[in-house]
């Protein structure tokens, strides 16, 4: 049996009310002196390579938002792994992290939620299943002996949810594939289908449909067999031992506030979200089971 | 054989511009195989130098992928290494794993993760580090091993398109040819040209040769002779020496023969007075006997006949002279008479040698022939035969004619006509006959010459030599002329 969560409880409506903001910037005012020092310091906010790694501009206008938001230098973390931004935010060298949904349900006591996304209204997302265009597939399960790309070990979409349908198939990866490999990134999940590199592979929802906008030869060169639930969206995490800090708030509440900037807009154009909730746990719950369910067959 | 010999007659004005051009064509073909084996040789330098750095460069970036058999990586390698080398079109890149199977391949559909590299993709590739170059097909395999800590975790093989150099090189090549087929082109019409104008005296020279071999010997004048180089004014010079020398030596031997003609007259004259002498005695007498016994009506008539038949002779013998001797004024119309009066001219000379005439004269009718050019030809074949022939031997004399042509042969007794004088008559030989041949037999093949008739000398039974002499007949007189003609030396002979 998995260890009892606090995500367990079910899944709760994500809301971040006003007052807690005013809140949280009184209490920035409060401790000002205090960490006057640490005002010096940039704050770091690490990110997974979600989605548009390469996109430099995006990467720039968040960095000056946050900084102009935060009233600090701000330095954006960027690793080849997920793991390898789980490890430094888990070690405190960060002061956020935007993660994939996987690592905070497998560090939930660690974690705190500080913002989520909201993409078409709501912070859920989904995994899609995709074969190249010319491909017989039709199904999940059509492609068994394909080669297979998943995005990260530590994705949710890019390889949990897949690896989660497997199990309940009571088989794995190597079993089902005739290979698999990791691109670690969900854009490099797209161009390895769409190459042929790959003749399956495991992806984020949200990228593909913004991608399918964006860069249509590209994705019109896949084409999708499988289409799983509704999951949290990778949230902004904080430790939770410095949930109370005036930074952790100030970076929760620049993220909440980027609807009412013209430069945080734009920024939410780019990303094609309509903005950032609170959240509590429990809208994880569904991702935590299946991580679960692949730990038991583990 | 048969194209050199063709060649060889081929104009100077021709064969040299084609030489120079051939030669041209040849230094051509020299310089564009040492052009395009430098531009192969830097090419394929070139190519080891891009593909090198192109192999460096993938390898570092490829190297520690392979290791970790990390497909996705090792394809974004191989995937952004396609555009980054300018001057390198990579066809394909594969990155195999020392088990043979593919990594990762930049067109993973011809090549799957995981498959084996095909035994004849594989087969086209060095299996040491290197470059296999086909011109054929327009394509270069790379090999390079992925070593660490001298280990192999690899191979990259990549197949090039090298079809842009081998179409720079077609293009040189064609350039090449265009512009040296334009300069021996060039060469060959200017050279032809400048040829010609500098052969043009000898175009000159040649016709004036053609002329004297035509029988007109002129020496090439003075407004022909403008702007030439000093070889063909020296070589002028010396045709119109040489032209003069032939004019001379032509009006020399017209003088010749006149002299020749004047000088047989005089051998015939002593004979022709006696022949005149020897009836005059009998004529003398036939007139004392006329004096003495004119009134015997039996006599007077035998007397008179006498000398009628004396003064005939007498008139045959000086109308023959003046026939073969008359100056100017060609007759041109031959008739067997003429023939016949020859035998008159001889008969004192053969008499004087009690030789015998076998004469037989088959003509009939006037045939158009100049007399006198062939009065003149027999009598001196006659003169030599009678000359030629033992005392007591045979000349003999046939005369025949055909619808062309008429034929005379005259044989005789003697020891034969010596080669080089028999050579002469016939026109085999230029060398004029020596001491012994006499004027006379050079006077004869002139004659003939001018009346385009031949000569011909054969041996026949009893006689040792026979010259026969075959004139064709003048097709250029019409029937009423010849008609008229005969008229008139009718009425000449009637004096």
């Amino acid at each position: 049996m998995p260890p009892k969560s606090p995500l367990l409880r079910g899944e709760q409506k994500a809301r971040f009310g006003r007052r807690d903001m005013l809140a949280g910037l009184a209490a920035a005012a409060l401790l000002w002196p205090m960490n006057a020092a640490r005002a010096t310091e940039p704050v770091s906010i690490g990110l997974n390579p979600l989605f548009l790694d390469s996109d430099i501009q995006l990467l720039s206008l968040i960095q000056s938002y946050l900084a102009a938001q935060l009233g600090r230098t701000v330095q954006l973390i960027k690793r080849r792994t997920y793991q390898e931004i789980t490890a430094l935010l888990l070690s405190g060298q960060l002061d956020a992290a935007w993660v994939c949904d996987d690592p905070y349900v497998q560090h939930e006591d660690q974690l705190a939620l500080l913002a989520v996304p909201l993409y078409r209204h709501e912070p859920l997302y989904q995994t899609y299943m995709i074969v190249s265009e010319g491909s017989k597939a039709q199904s999940f399960d059509d492609t068994r002996g394909t080669v297979h790309a998943f995005s990260d070990p530590d994705s949710t979409s890019g390889f949990l949810v897949t690896r989660s349908l497997l199990a309940l198939r009571h088989t794995t990866p190597a079993q089902f594939f005739r290979t698999f490999f990791f691109t670690y990134g969900h854009r490099n999940v797209v161009r390895a289908v769409a190459t042929g590199l790959a003749e399956s592979g495991s992806i984020d929802g949200y990228v593909w449909d913004v991608m399918r906008e964006r860069e249509p030869e590209l994705i019109n060169k896949t084409r999708v067999v499988y289409t799983s639930e509704k999951l949290g969206f990778p949230p902004i995490v904080g430790l939770k031992s410095a949930q109370e800090t005036t930074t952790a708030k100030a970076i929760s509440a620049a993220f909440l506030q980027m609807p009412t900037d013209p430069l945080g807009r734009q920024i939410l154009a780019i990303l094609e979200l309509d903005g950032f909730t609170t959240a509590d746990p429990g809208l994880y719950q569904g991702t935590l089971e299946k991580w679960l369910l692949v730990k038991a067959q583990a | 054989m048969r194209v050199g010999a063709r060649l060889a007659n081929w104009p100077l004005a021709w064969k040299v511009p084609l030489l120079a051009a051939g030669l041209l064509i040849g230094v051509a073909f020299v310089i564009s195989q040492t052009v395009l084996n430098r531009l192969e040789s830097d090419q394929e330098n070139n190519l080891r130098y891009l593909t090198s750095a192109y192999l460096d460069g993938l390898s570092t970036a490829v190297l520690r992928s392979a290791i970790h058999a990390d497909v996705w990586e090792t394809f974004d390698a191989l995937d952004r290494a396609r555009d980054r080398y300018a001057g390198l079109k990579v066809r394909f890149a594969i990155v195999a794993l020392p088990n043979g199977k593919v990594l990762a391949a930049s067109d993973p559909l011809k090549f799957p993760v995981q498959s084996a590299v095909p035994a004849d993709v594989e087969g086209r590739f060095p299996t040491q580090d290197g470059l296999n170059i086909d011109t054929a097909s327009g394509r270069a395999w790379l090999t390079r091993s992925l070593r660490e800590e001298g280990y192999s975790v690899g191979r990259i093989l990549a197949e090039i398109d090298i079809s842009e150099l081998l179409r720079v090189r077609k293009q040189v090549l064609l350039t090449l040819v265009a512009v040296n087929a334009g300069l021996a082109l060039g060469f060959a019409i200017f050279g032809s040209l400048a040829l010609r104008r500098m052969l043009k005296p000898l175009s000159v020279l040649s016709g004036y040769v053609e002329r004297v071999r035509a029988g007109c010997a002129d020496p090439i004048p003075e407004s022909k002779r403008q702007r030439i180089s000093r070889e063909f004014d020296l070589l002028f010079d010396r045709f119109n020496a040489m032209a003069r020398a032939l004019n001379e030596r032509e009006e020399f031997a017209s003088r010749l023969a006149d002299q020749e003609k004047y000088a047989v007259l005089g051998k015939l004259a002593s004979g022709m007075a006696h022949e005149v002498n020897n009836p005059l005695g009998g004529l003398f007498n036939a007139l004392d006997t006329l004096r003495r016994h004119g009134d015997d009506a039996e006599v007077r008539e035998a007397t008179l006949n006498l000398l009628e038949r004396g003064l005939t002779h007498i008139r045959n013998v000086v109308r023959s002279t003046l026939v073969t001797y008359r100056r100017g004024g060609a007759n041109n119309l031959l008739r067997p008479v003429d023939i016949d009066d020859l035998r008159l001219l001889i008969e004192p000379e053969a008499s004087r040698k009690r030789l015998q005439i076998a004469w037989v004269n088959d003509l009939h009718g006037a045939l158009p022939l100049v007399i006198e050019s062939v009065r003149q030809v027999v009598l001196n074949l006659l003169i030599n035969a009678c000359a030629a022939t033992p005392a007591g031997g045979t000349v003999h004399l046939r005369a025949r004619a055909t619808e062309s042509a008429l034929s005379i042969e005259v044989g005789d007794q003697g020891p034969g006509l010596p080669d080089d004088l028999a050579k002469y008559l016939i026109g085999h030989s230029d060398e004029a006959p020596g001491t012994g041949g006499g004027l006379g037999l050079w006077i004869v093949r002139r004659l003939v010459a001018d009346e385009d008739g031949e000569i011909q000398v054969i041996q026949e039974n009893g006689f040792s030599t026979v010259i026969k002499v075959t004139w064709p007949l003048r097709e250029n007189l019409s029937r009423s002329d010849r008609a008229k003609d005969f008229v008139g030396m009718e009425a000449v002979h009637a004096e």
